[in-house]
């Protein structure tokens, strides 16, 4: 598969799991990794450049590990442009299997 | 693991001019990232694969960071040198009637090129065709040294091997080089090419010393001393230098003993140190059938410069960029030597930024 479009499903994946609930780094790569075939290294740059975007923000939280985490939380324009995404991910989605099922107007 | 890890991406981020907080900021995460993989049960080398190399991480993050204003203010001196040059050469010209060698100032282009945009260590290795080049040419028109005056050139990959070889080996490096220069000086200058020649031994000499087995190296060494005292000796003694170099057999003979010489194995193992060796012998060879042939002293030189163009081809990727400062001094020197026509030659010059911007875009 093309890797920017592979990249362009990956962020959407993750603003999908943090608009469910705050998370932090690693955990995102965890949930990503066990759900779809995705390259791990490629998110943590997803998530900053998404973070620098205003998508999420982030506030830090201690843990019994050691070191306080960071963990990311979806911001309203995150939220407004991952309703926005959806939409324009299902219309198209829609459009593709309509024409892998032979199920489209000639 | 985890320290180097971070280590290198700090690296790689500083290369970038990424501004320190950016760097803090990309480390701690980095560091968390690392932390909670290892929690998780991942080996060092599985957490290495998860989370990327760092080379690869840095690239994507480019987008990310600020870049200092340094870099800003070094690529604004950068693109506005032509410019500046051409002031300079033109005030020089009008005012004070230098048009020559006030072109000289058409090399502040590609030598504020190498030392802005690039590595410190690239920038040194880059900049030493210029100074060689402007060493050689006050040499030449100043004081009618252009032989042996070609000596500098060897500037050029004495300094990439000081700055790229490992502190322990750059002896052992340098001393095909040091040979050549102190031979071609007693050469020239004393006419003493024979027995001159006896310096080359400096090669296996400072060779041995990297022996492990001390003892070893003593006998070998004093092998060496005491081969050439004899050739001495019995050269000048009875002129019977053929006798004098039956010597030669004894240091030889304890070098395979104690498997010292075992670079020519490695060499003949190795196809490209194979073609590398072959190509160095040919050029010095040329050079000085050149030389000695059609008096070519002035111009001669032009051929050594293949030599470090020779080992980047061979053991670097082809990149016309790192060729460039070798072509263009050849260009230069040829077209302005050949033709007369130095107020027009350092234009080659300009091939090398041209080619970095071409080949980087």
């Amino acid at each position: 598969m093309n890797t920017q479009f592979k990249k362009g499903i990956v962020e959407m994946c993750i603003l999908s799991l943090i608009s469910r609930k705050d998370m932090y780094g690693f955990e995102v790569i965890d949930t990503l990794a066990k759900a779809i075939d995705v390259n791990e290294n490629t998110v943590y740059p997803i998530l900053r450049r998404l973070t620098a975007q205003g998508f999420f923000e982030t506030y830090v939280e201690q843990t019994n590990i050691g070191a306080p985490r960071k963990y990311y939380r979806m911001t309203d324009f995150g939220r407004k442009k991952l309703n926005q995404y959806e939409t324009e991910w299902r219309s198209f989605l829609e459009g593709v299997l309509k024409i892998l099922g032979g199920n489209y107007e000639g | 693991m985890k320290d180097k890890y971070l280590h290198t991406l700090r690296k790689v981020l500083e290369e970038h001019q990424a501004l320190a907080n950016d760097i803090d900021d990309i480390l701690n995460d980095y560091e968390q990232l690392y932390n909670d993989a290892l929690a998780s049960g991942k080996t060092d080398d599985e957490v290495w694969h998860i989370l990327g190399d760092p080379k690869e991480v840095a690239k994507d993050l480019i987008d990310t960071i600020h870049l200092k204003k340094e870099k800003d203010i070094k690529t604004k001196i950068v693109a506005s040198m032509p410019f500046i040059s051409l002031i300079i050469f033109f005030l020089l010209g009008f005012t004070k009637n230098l048009w020559h060698p006030g072109w000289l100032v058409f090399l502040m282009i590609p030598i504020s090129a190498i030392l802005f945009e690039t590595k410190l260590k690239d920038g040194i290795v880059g900049i030493m065709p210029f100074i060689s080049v402007i060493t050689f040419l006050i040499l030449g028109w100043g004081y009618d040294l252009w032989h042996p005056g070609w000596v500098v050139f060897f500037a050029i990959p004495i300094v990439a091997i000081i700055v790229n070889v490992d502190l322990k080996d750059i002896p052992v490096s340098l001393s095909p080089f040091i040979a050549t220069i102190v031979f071609i000086i007693l050469g020239v200058q004393y006419e003493l090419w024979h027995p001159g020649w006896l310096v080359f031994l400096i090669i296996p000499m400072i060779g041995t010393l990297y022996h492990k087995n001390k003892v070893q190296v003593l006998v070998l060494e004093l092998s060496y001393i005491l081969a050439i005292s004899f050739y001495l000796y019995v050269g000048y003694t009875y002129d019977k230098w053929y006798l004098g170099a039956i010597g030669f057999i004894l240091p030889f003979s304890f070098s395979i003993i104690f498997g010292v010489i075992k670079i020519t194995v490695d060499i003949r193992n190795d196809k490209k140190a194979r073609i590398f060796v072959g190509l160095v012998l040919a050029i010095i060879f040329l050079f000085f059938a050149l030389g000695f042939g059609l008096h070519g002293w002035v111009w001669a030189w032009q051929v050594l410069l293949l030599i470090p163009m020779a080992a980047i081809i061979i053991y670097d990727k082809l990149r016309f960029t790192s060729l460039m400062p070798f072509i263009s001094v050849i260009l230069f020197f040829s077209i302005g030597y050949f033709f007369t026509l130095f107020h027009l030659s350092w234009l080659a010059f300009l091939l090398i930024p041209l080619v970095a911007v071409i080949e980087n875009a």
